[in-house]
């Protein structure tokens, strides 16, 4: 993701905790690798427990920092999401389109994250491998999300699912097992954000996380959690950027080495 | 899915408080295997973070299964009888304490590198809950007095006399000399720090609690000894400035000391560190002695029935099988919500420091018409910036060192008291959580022996109670490092404890 931006001054800068949910080998952390390195690993080794990246986010007036928190989807017992969504800003709730089983697990994680997640955290639903799927073209979230450009991921998963085709059922060629209308309605009923994507050819991948970076309130982005239950009353910290409040500690070194300087 | 008796584990951490989160993160890249389990469906233990209805949920479970938690009597008490608060907009916190700049915890954050999944705030000021001269508690002229905690604050100050100030510069002046520069007169004699700062420094006795404030001493001037208090006021002052100006002590948002725990065990989880929670351990059977060197592993059942062998256990005595309770100190403690930010306590107090976002409120045994050697009740006040609470309200961790209904009289009335000195004649507690909590006090406070760990036989090891400080108790580190050095044996000395490279993909820019 380009860092070089035509102004002068530096936009203002925010991280984001998002957090990768869904069950097992539906390509959570081929998606966050996809994001963060541009590359795809086949046959990749499932996570163990859990992973950390971080990948910036360059939006006109901002930038969105993102410390992303992989979990692994084998989990066995279930102990290690709720660290992970505590406090997260985002979550991005994988299935795969090829199992249905998958969608199934993905509808109890956004459950999950709507009953104990942080009250306003944006959630997208996520249909990976569309590579494996031959109805890319009239089928791709861009439809769903107005402000989302289709053309080019369409055009790419076209390709992809062709390359595909040979590994496939020579019958039809198309694995997709969890139509686009299904998955798109579910995410229209719970307000989730709704893509499909292919980790493998990168269709839709960097737009997921730049329609998450878009979708996090201005608000969120100040206190951290959403808009809250404001009582109308004047706020203590209203007004002020987060930056003045919070404090850096690698700055341990800049400051002066005086011991109790303040007297 | 395997199970866990497939793995031959190298340690199992039972409980996810401070002090085992802190050792998950200690080996996270030991290469050990490590599972780390909780009797509990939350993660933080004695020091976890809590919505309202989790709260409500650790009441009812505290008060039905005493023996499991180091707390009593937990009681929630709600004025909002319309439910309009949204529980999750909340995150209460067991362990609101403080760290100063100072504090080792701080390098070791920042060694460990997991400081950037942290959020620090600054605590600014230091209030008394005093009255103008000639009135009582009872006459109601009580005010909140900013405690001075510079040279530039004594000049400012408008209360303390001419006299009094000298005597103040002088103390001050004395506690910030180097160590180099202390000479054998200026050792702490063994009295009371009312005492030693009446007839060293012939300071008045108002400004007793006052100084008392910033050793955050939970016992009168009386009762807290000179050798207690001097060095932790030392403390306060080397702390300011060190991160910058007007400040010296940090809270870490979302929850303090549950939030550096939940870092601590994500860490670890990263590191391939497997975590169960809603099981505690059930019992541990001594390993079969097998042939000599090899490493004895015991047989640890869970209370969800599995077993699995692991070298050593290692938790708090309440997250052992079979360990007798220790012997504890016990505090009551309130977490209140207020519908008002208390925003005259949140000066800036230095130019180009930060909005503080916590502030300390001492008032003093006398000030609710108790003795004058009557322990005081602390509260520390959260904004809303901590993401404990919405705008516009904040949050009150208060503590007194008198557990049952006497103590939380004494905190009742001193938060009456506090929301009496806003303006906002509206301010009232929305809801509340009244406990008393089971813990250790301040090493050297009331004559308490520094914590040490329990060695107990077939490498089981337990952590000492919680610590009742109203800041971080950097002994809690070196129990982590004697945990961590028995579990590394030999080993330890080609590692080093909390010391570690970035990882890979994470933050290789900038």
């Amino acid at each position: 993701m380009s860092e070089s931006t035509s102004a002068n001054t530096p936009k203002p800068s925010s991280s984001v905790k998002l957090v990768l949910l869904g069950e097992a080998a539906v390509g959570k952390s081929s998606l966050v690798l996809r994001f963060v390195n541009n590359d795809f690993q086949e046959n990749k080794e499932p996570t163990i427990g859990a992973a950390f990246l971080t990948q910036k986010c360059s939006l006109p007036t901002r930038t969105i920092k993102f410390e992303i928190w992989d979990t692994a989807g084998q989990e066995r017992f279930a102990s290690l999401a709720p660290m992970y969504y505590r406090n997260a800003q985002a979550a991005l709730v994988v299935y795969d389109v090829t199992k249905p089983s998958s969608l199934t697990k993905a509808k109890h994680w956004v459950a999950e994250l709507q009953r104990q997640a942080s009250p306003g955290i944006v959630i997208a639903l996520v249909g990976n491998k569309l590579d494996l799927t031959n109805d890319g073209n009239d089928a791709t979230a861009g439809e769903s999300q107005a402000d989302n450009e289709a053309e080019p991921s369409a055009a790419d998963g076209e390709d992809a699912s062709g390359e595909n085709a040979d590994e496939q059922d020579a019958s039809s060629g198309d694995a997709r097992k969890v139509s686009t209308r299904e998955a798109n309605s579910y995410a229209e009923e719970e307000s989730l954000l709704f893509f499909e994507t292919s980790a493998k050819t990168g269709v839709n991948v960097a737009e997921v996380f730049t329609a998450i970076a878009n979708a996090i309130p201005e608000s969120s982005l100040k206190s951290g959690r959403g808009t809250g239950a404001g009582t109308g009353q004047t706020t203590l910290g209203g007004g002020r950027p987060a930056e003045d409040s919070r404090v850096n500690l690698g700055e341990r070194g800049a400051s002066t080495a005086k011991e109790g300087c303040a007297c | 899915m395997e199970s866990l008796a497939e793995t031959p584990w190298d340690v199992t951490i039972s409980g996810t408080g401070l002090a085992q989160s802190l050792l998950a993160l200690a080996l996270s890249r030991s290469g050990k295997k490590v599972l780390h389990v909780d009797q509990n469906q939350y993660y933080g233990g004695s020091e976890a973070a809590f919505s309202l209805q989790e709260a409500q949920d650790w009441a009812t479970q505290v008060n039905e299964e005493p023996e499991r938690f180091p707390f009593e009597n937990a009681i929630v008490s709600s004025q909002d009888s319309n439910g309009v608060l949204a529980s999750r907009a909340y995150t209460l916190s067991l362990s609101p304490q403080m760290i100063y700049a100072r504090s080792e915890l701080l390098p070791t954050l920042v060694s460990s590198k997991v400081y950037r999944q942290l959020e620090f705030l600054a605590v600014g000021s230091w209030w008394i809950y005093k009255f103008q001269n000639d009135t009582t508690a009872e006459q109601g002229g009580g005010f909140m007095y900013r405690v001075p905690s510079s040279r530039e604050d004594v000049f400012a100050d408008d209360f303390i006399g001419v006299k009094s100030k000298r005597t103040l510069m002088k103390f001050i002046r004395h506690i910030a000399k180097q160590e180099a520069e202390t000479k054998p007169e200026d050792e702490v004699p063994d009295t009371s720090f009312s005492e030693y700062l009446a007839s060293k420094f012939q300071l008045p006795a108002e400004l007793h609690s006052t100084l008392l404030s910033l050793a955050l001493s939970q016992d009168s001037d009386q009762q807290t000894s000179a050798a207690f208090a001097v060095p932790r006021i030392k403390r306060h002052m080397a702390s300011i400035g060190v991160f910058g100006p007007g400040f010296g002590s940090l809270i870490a948002k979302w929850g303090g000391g549950s939030e550096i725990s939940q870092v601590g065990c994500r860490s670890l989880a990263v590191g391939g560190g497997v975590y169960v929670l809603g099981s505690g351990i059930q019992s541990i059977t001594p390993a079969i002695e097998t042939e000599p060197g090899a490493d004895a592993r015991a047989q640890v059942r869970l209370s969800n029935d599995e077993t699995f062998q692991s070298t050593f256990v290692i938790g708090s005595d309440w997250e052992l099988p079979g360990q007798p309770r220790p012997q504890c100190d016990k505090v009551s403690r309130s977490i209140a919500i207020v519908s008002d930010p208390f925003s005259t306590l949140f000066p800036v107090t230095a130019d180009g420091g930060p909005v503080p976002s916590g502030a300390v409120v001492l008032f003093p045994g006398s000030s609710l018409g108790q003795p004058d050697d009557a322990p005081p009740v602390y509260i520390l006040v959260h904004t809303s910036e901590t993401g404990e609470c919405p705008s516009g309200q904040c949050v009150l961790y208060c503590s007194v060192s008198i557990p049952g209904l006497k103590g939380q009289s004494l905190i009742e009335d001193a938060v009456r008291k506090l929301l009496e000195s806003t303006p906002n004649t509206d301010a009232k507690v929305l809801w509340s959580l009244r406990y008393t909590q089971l813990g250790r006090s301040a090493d050297g406070a009331r004559g308490t022996q520094p914590a040490k760990l329990t060695m107990h036989p077939n490498n089981v090891i337990s952590f000492p109670p919680p610590s009742l400080d109203l800041t971080f108790d950097d002994r809690v580190l070196d129990l982590v490092k004697e945990a961590w050095e028995a579990v590394m044996g030999d080993e330890a000395a080609n590692h080093e404890f909390m010391i570690f490279e970035d990882r890979e993909g994470a933050y290789d820019e900038e």
